[in-house]
C-alpha cells in the first residue's frame, strides 16, 4: 500500500537542489543478459474508442534497438459473457485493438488472455492472463489555476476540487492544454492514493504544474486547460509509481535499491493491463 | 511474580550475600582522577596497586574505588598523554584520594618523562571496543576541514561507512539504525548535518568517545550492532578559557570555566556554518533569498555539592535550515540529560539520570502564505535510568541498574490550506511505547591470567495507545484494524540478553579474548536508502513486528610489541540476526499509514575478521586496519526469497591513518582508505512502454560499484609559543581526496533523449579534490 504525497517531488527536488552538487559522467559497464519475457501494455477506459493492447518483448539492456514487437498473437478481451478478439494493426506490428469502439463500464471485470506466442523460442506456445476491475467514475467538481513565481520556477499550479468516496481509491491526473496532452510521458503522469483525503471533500489538491520554461506548457489568455481525472486501480497505481522511480534513477539519499516494476501479467509476463474510468473538467485561462 | 521469578531473586540474593561477605574487614581508597589544568574527569584512567599488579580504571565520571586489606600500598595513576603519578598510602580506614594528572608535553630536544605506554588493550576484558582519544580525532584530515567523531570511527576495523560523505555507519554488517549513539547518556537519533556530510558532534565539546562493536555492556540495550558512547567535557573548573576555529564551512567557539568557584563549571560550545551570510551579496535573486545553514550548541553545567554528590546538566541543540521565500525544510535534534552522582559509600557509586531526546523535521511553505502546506514529524524519548557500581574488591566489580524510556513517535502531520483558506488536516497514527531494562553484570579477575565479564539484561517492551493497528494477511494487505485508546497497554515483548566475555592473559604482551552477546532491538528506522535523509522516521516493535534479535560470538588474539608501542590484534566474529527487517521493492516509507505492510522480515548473517595494528611514538602515531567481512540477508519476499548481500557488504576494507610531528610547530597527517564497492542492483534487460525504456532486473545487489579509495592529507602549523600570551593559534591545511579519484556514488541507467532507443550508464561522483583551510585558536 503506497501513497504519493502532493509535494513529494517538490520536496525531493528542493533537497536535491540544495544538497551539495555532484558530477556525472558516462561510463562503460558490462551487464549480464537474461531470457526474453513478454511485455504487455493494455488499457480499457470509459472513453468510446478502440481499446488497445501492445505486445513486445524484453531485450538486452544495451541492445539499443527498438523493442521487438510480438505479432500474430491471439489476444482476447473478455468482459462478462462477451469475448472480443483484438486485431493487430498492419501499420503498427505488436499493437492490437478491439474491432469495435465501446465504452468501458465501471465495476466491470476485464480479463485479458494472450496466447499463440513463443517468446522464449522453444517451439512451444505460451499463454498469459491478466485481470482488472474498472473502478467507479470519480466525482470531479472543478479545477482552478493559480500562478506562482518562485526563485526556481514559475508557472500555473493546477488545483483540483472533488469529492472522494469512502472506498480506498487511486487517482491519475492527465492535463491537456487545448487539445494537446501535456502529460503524455510516463514520467509526467501523476498518480496518488486517497489515504489522506479518503471520504472527504478535496479542497484544492495540487495535481499538476505547467511551467513557463517549457513553451509547450506556457499558458496564454484564452487557452483551455483540461484536467482528466482517472480513477485507476491499485495495480496501475503501483505500476506507474514503480516505473517513475526507475525512470528517476537511483539516488542513495532518497531511494531504495532498484527493483522491477510491478506487473499484473501472469506467467512471468511484464507490464500492465488496466481499466480505469475518467471524468474531465476544463477552465479557460483569463487575461 | 511467578515461582520461577522467586527462584531467580533468591539466587541473586545469595550471590550478593557471598560477595558482600568477601568484602568484610577491608578498607577502601577511592576518589576522582582529573586533569590538573582543567579539572576534567579522566575516563578510563588506570589505577594500579604496584605491589599486586591489580587495580581498576576510572568510570565515566573519573571515579575509582579499591577495596583492600589494611596496609601500605603504592597506587600508580596513569592515563595516556599524561604523566604518571605514584601515591603511597597507608590504609587503615577508608580513604578519599583525589589525583590530578599533568598532561605530558612532547619535547624533541630534551628527555621528558612521559606516561608509560599502556597495555590496556591486552588486559581489558571487553572485546571489540575502541576508545578514541579526542586528540587523535583532531589530527585526522576531514572533508572541508570539519573534524568529526563519526568520520573518525568509520576508519576503525569493523566499521563501514554507508555512503560517501555520510554520517551513517555500519558495524559488523549491522544496519545504520542498529547503533545506539549516546551523548551524555541521551540517545541521538539522527546524527547528521547537511544531509549527513557532517555529524552533529562538535569535537571541541567532546571529551571521550568509546565504540563497542557488539560486546555491548549489559547496562545498555535496544540496538543490535554497537554502542557509541560520547561524553561531553565538564568544563574547565580552574579558569575561564576559550577555544575556537574558523574553517572553510563553519566557525565554532567554545567557552568554559568555573562558576563562582571550582565547585561548579560550565561549558558552552557553538558552531555555525556561515556561507549563507554571503548569499545576500549575490546578484541573482534566486540565490540571494536562500537560507542554507546549520548550527549546533552544546551546553553543560556541573556542580559538586559535596564529596558524595555531584550534579550534571547537559544539553545539545542543533538545527539544519534549507529555506527560501517559497519553501523551507528544517530538521534537528535536541538532547537533555540531568545526572546525579551519589556515593552511597566509598565502594558503591551510583548515577541517576533523567533524559529527553527530541528529533524533528518540518517542511513546507511559509506560515501565513496561501495556499499553505506544512508537514511535521518528530520523535521524543523521555527516560530515566539508575546505575550502581559496587567496587567489591580490585578483582570484582558489580554493576546493576534499571532504565525506562517512553518513546513518542509522531511520524507525520500535515496541514494544507487552499487558495480560499479552507484547511485540511491529516495525521498518521502516533506510536507510543515503553522500553525498559534491568541488568546485573560483573567483572572478575580469576587468578593472574583469567578475567571475565558477565552480565544479564532483561528487557521488556510495551506498546501503548492511542494507536490504530492494522492486521495484515499473508500478502501484506490490510484486512482489519484495531484501535487502542490512549494509555491502553496492548502488546508486550520481552527477553533476556546474556553478555559474556573472557580474557586469557598469556603474558604481559598478549592475550586471547572471547565473547558472546545477545541484543534486542525494539525501535528501528524506516529507511531503505543507503545514505539516509532527514526524513527518515522510526517505528517500534508491535503486534505485527517482533523485536530484532542478534547473537554474536567473537574470538580475538591481542599482541603488543616494543614496550606496548605497537598494538596488534586479530579478531574474528560471527553474528546471526533474527527477525531482521528490510523493505519490499519500491517501498513507500514517507507518510504511509500502512508502513508495516512495507516491511519484510527474515534473517541476516554477518561474519568477518578484523586485523588492527597501531603504532605510537613521541612523534608518530597511527594505525592500519584491515577487515574482511560479509553481510548477507535472507528475507522472504525479497530477491525471490534468495539470500542477497546487505547494502553494507564490503568484503575488503582498509584504513591507513597516521600523523607525524615534524617539529614542535609542524605536524603532518594522512588517511588512505580503500573498500570494495558496495552491492548494487543493475539491469540485465530492458523493455519499452509508452516510449519509456524501463530496466529489467534479475536480482537485488547482484553487482558492485567500482572499488572505493581515496587519500586525505593535512598539515598543521602552530603559532610560535609565547609564554606571556594566553592566545595560541594554529593553521590547518587539508586536502580531501588528494589524487582526485572519482569514486562512484551511484550509477544511473539513462535513456538518451535524442535517440530514445539508446541507453547508457552514467556514474555520479560527489567529490573531486577538495582543499580546506581552518584556523584554530585557544585562550
Amino acid at each position: 500500500m503506497r501513497r504519493t504525497i502532493p509535494y513529494r517531488y517538490g520536496v525531493i527536488l528542493l533537497m536535491a537542489a540544495l544538497a551539495l552538487p555532484a558530477c556525472q559522467e558516462v561510463i562503460d559497464i558490462e551487464l549480464d543478459t537474461t531470457y526474453r519475457r513478454l511485455v504487455v501494455f493494455g488499457t480499457v477506459t470509459t472513453d468510446s474508442l478502440h481499446h488497445q493492447v501492445r505486445l513486445s518483448t524484453t531485450s538486452d539492456y544495451f541492445s539499443n534497438q527498438p523493442a521487438p514487437a510480438v505479432s500474430d498473437a491471439l489476444v482476447e478481451l473478455k468482459m462478462g459473457e462477451t469475448v472480443l478478439r483484438l486485431e493487430e494493426l498492419d501499420s503498427v506490428p505488436g499493437l492490437y485493438q478491439t474491432p469495435v469502439a465501446f465504452r468501458g463500464k465501471p465495476l466491470t471485470r476485464y480479463h485479458l488472455h494472450i496466447s499463440q506466442v513463443d517468446v522464449d523460442n522453444d517451439g512451444i506456445f505460451e499463454s498469459y492472463e491478466a485481470e482488472t476491475t474498472m473502478p467507479v467514475t470519480p466525482m470531479l467538481d472543478s479545477i482552478r489555476l493559480v500562478y506562482f513565481q518562485t526563485p526556481f520556477f514559475s508557472g500555473y499550479q493546477v488545483f483540483m476540487f472533488a469529492m472522494d468516496s469512502p472506498e480506498r481509491e487511486w487517482y491519475g491526473f492527465k492535463i491537456w492544454k487545448n487539445s494537446d496532452l501535456l502529460t503524455d510521458e510516463l514520467s509526467d503522469y501523476r498518480v496518488q492514493s486517497d489515504d489522506f483525503v479518503n471520504g472527504k471533500y478535496i479542497y484544492g489538491l495540487p495535481v499538476g504544474f505547467l511551467t513557463d520554461s517549457d513553451p509547450r506548457q506556457t499558458l496564454l489568455p484564452g487557452d483551455t486547460v483540461t484536467l482528466e481525472l482517472n480513477s485507476i486501480g491499485e495495480d496501475f497505481f503501483d505500476f506507474i509509481s514503480d516505473a517513475q522511480l526507475e525512470i528517476m534513477g537511483n539516488n542513495p539519499l532518497f531511494s531504495g535499491p532498484s527493483a522491477n516494476v510491478h506487473s499484473n501479467i501472469g506467467n512471468n509476463g511484464i507490464g500492465i493491463f488496466t481499466a480505469y474510468s475518467l471524468r474531465s473538467v476544463s477552465v479557460i485561462v483569463r487575461p | 511474580m511467578t515461582v520461577r521469578g522467586n527462584h531467580q531473586a533468591w539466587f541473586f540474593s545469595i550471590i550478593l550475600f557471598f560477595l558482600a561477605a568477601a568484602g568484610h574487614g577491608k578498607v577502601s581508597v577511592s576518589g576522582y582522577v582529573r586533569d590538573a589544568a582543567t579539572g576534567e574527569a579522566l575516563i578510563g584512567a588506570n589505577v594500579v596497586i604496584l605491589e599486586s599488579g591489580t587495580g581498576t580504571i576510572t568510570n565515566t565520571y573519573g571515579f575509582y574505588s579499591l577495596t583492600l586489606d589494611p596496609g601500605f600500598y603504592s597506587l600508580v595513576f596513569s592515563y595516556v598523554g599524561y604523566l604518571t603519578e605514584t601515591r603511597p598510602v597507608n590504609l587503615g580506614t577508608d580513604l578519599a584520594l583525589h589525583v590530578a594528572l599533568e598532561e605530558s608535553y612532547l619535547e624533541l630536544q630534551e628527555v621528558t618523562v612521559t606516561a608509560e605506554s599502556s597495555n590496556s588493550n591486552i588486559t581489558r576484558v571487553e572485546t571489540g571496543s575502541t576508545q578514541l582519544p579526542i586528540q587523535s580525532i583532531k589530527k585526522i584530515p576531514a572533508l572541508l576541514g570539519e573534524v568529526d567523531v563519526i568520520k573518525a570511527i568509520q576508519l576503525l576495523p569493523g566499521v563501514q561507512v554507508t555512503s560517501e560523505g555520510s554520517s551513517g555507519f555500519s558495524v559488523r554488517g549491522g544496519a545504520r539504525d542498529q547503533n545506539l549513539i549516546l551523548l551524555d547518556e541521551a540517545p541521538v537519533y539522527n546524527a547528521s548535518h547537511l544531509l549527513g556530510f557532517f555529524s552533529v558532534f562538535n569535537n571541541d565539546a567532546i571529551k571521550d568517545v568509546k565504540l563497542y562493536k557488539g560486546d555491548i555492556p549489559a547496562s545498555s540495550g535496544g540496538r543490535l550492532a554497537s554502542l557509541l558512547d560520547i561524553r561531553m567535557k565538564d568544563g574547565n573548573n580552574h579558569k575561564l578559557s576559550a577555544t575556537g576555529g574558523i574553517g572553510t564551512i563553519s566557525s565554532r567557539l567554545t567557552l568554559e570555566g568555573p562558576v563562582f568557584s571550582e565547585k561548579a563549571s560550565f561549558l558552552l560550545s557553538g558552531r555555525r556554518t556561515y556561507a549563507d551570510i554571503f548569499l545576500p551579496l549575490a546578484k541573482d535573486t534566486a540565490v540571494r533569498d536562500n537560507s542554507l545553514y546549520f548550527f549546533d550548541l552544546n551546553a553543560k553545567l556541573n556542580y559538586t555539592i559535596n564529596d558524595r554528590n555531584r550534579l550534571f546538566l547537559s544539553g545539545y541543540f542543533g538545527k539544519d535550515v534549507f529555506a527560501n521565500d517559497f519553501a523551507g525544510m528544517y530538521f534537528g535534534n535536541r538532547t537533555f540529560s540531568l545526572r546525579w552522582n551519589h556515593l552511597f559509600s566509598k565502594k558503591l557509586f551510583s548515577n541517576f539520570t533523567l533524559i529527553n531526546s527530541h528529533y524533528f523535521y518540518d517542511l513546507g511553505t511559509p506560515q501565513g502564505e496561501i495556499p499553505y502546506f506544512n508537514w511535521i514529524s518528530f520523535l521524543d524519548d523521555y527516560g530515566f535510568r539508575g546505575d550502581f557500581t559496587w567496587y567489591l574488591r580490585p578483582e570484582h566489580t558489580i554493576r546493576y541498574g534499571v532504565s525506562s524510556f517512553f518513546h513518542v513517535i509522531k511520524p507525520g502531520s500535515i496541514v494544507a490550506k487552499d487558495q480560499d483558506g479552507n484547511e485540511t488536516k491529516s495525521a498518521l497514527s502516533g506510536n507510543y511505547s515503553l522500553e525498559n531494562g534491568v541488568y546485573f553484570s560483573g567483572e572478575s579477575k580469576l587468578g593472574n591470567r583469567l578475567a571475565v565479564r558477565y552480565g544479564l539484561r532483561y528487557s521488556f517492551f510495551h506498546n501503548i495507545g492511542d494507536a490504530q493497528v492494522f492486521t495484515y494477511n499473508d500478502d501484506y494487505e490490510v484486512i482489519d484494524s484495531t484501535y487502542y485508546a490512549r494509555g491502553e497497554f496492548y502488546h508486550f515483548h520481552h527477553g533476556l540478553e546474556p553478555r559474556l566475555s573472557a580474557n586469557i592473559l598469556i603474558n604481559e604482551k598478549s592475550s586471547v579474548k572471547a565473547s558472546y552477546s545477545r541484543t534486542r532491538q525494539y525501535m528501528q528506522m524506516a529507511s531503505n536508502s543507503s545514505a539516509g535523509t532527514p526524513l527518515d522516521v522510526w517505528f517500534s516493535a508491535s503486534p505485527n513486528i517482533r523485536p530484532q534479535l542478534s547473537d554474536q560470538v567473537t574470538l580475538g588474539y591481542f599482541r603488543n610489541y616494543l614496550d606496548n608501542r605497537i598494538e596488534t590484534s586479530l579478531e574474528v566474529y560471527y553474528k546471526k540476526m533474527n527477525h531482521a527487517i528490510d523493505f519490499r521493492d519500491h517501498a513507500q516509507l514517507l507518510l504511509n499509514p500502512r508502513l508495516e505492510g512495507e516491511l519484510r522480515i527474515g534473517d541476516a548473517t554477518s561474519y568477518g575478521a578484523e586485523f588492527f595494528v597501531k603504532y605510537e611514538t613521541r612523534r608518530f602515531a597511527g594505525w592500519v586496519s584491515y577487515t574482511y567481512s560479509r553481510a548477507i540477508r535472507d528475507i522472504s519476499g525479497i530477491n525471490d526469497g534468495k539470500p542477497y548481500p546487505a547494502p553494507y557488504d564490503k568484503p575488503h576494507d582498509v584504513a591507513v591513518v597516521f600523523s607525524y610531528d615534524i617539529s614542535d610547530r609542524f605536524a603532518f597527517a594522512s588517511n588512505w582508505i580503500y573498500s570494495t564497492g558496495i552491492p548494487f542492483t543493475m539491469p540485465t534487460g530492458r523493455y519499452e512502454i509508452l516510449g519509456n525504456i524501463l530496466p529489467l532486473y534479475t536480482g537485488r545487489n547482484e553487482y558492485r560499484l567500482p572499488d572505493y579509495h581515496r587519500l586525505d592529507l593535512s598539515l598543521t602549523i602552530k603559532g610560535r609559543k609565547k609564554p606571556e600570551k594566553r592566545w595560541s593559534g594554529e593553521w590547518n591545511f587539508s586536502v580531501y581526496n588528494a589524487y582526485a579519484r572519482k569514486n562512484v556514488w551511484t550509477i544511473s541507467f539513462v535513456q538518451d533523449e535524442l535517440h530514445p532507443d539508446q541507453t547508457y550508464a552514467e556514474m555520479t561522483y560527489l567529490f573531486s579534490i577538495i582543499p580546506a583551510i581552518t584556523y584554530n585558536f585557544r585562550f
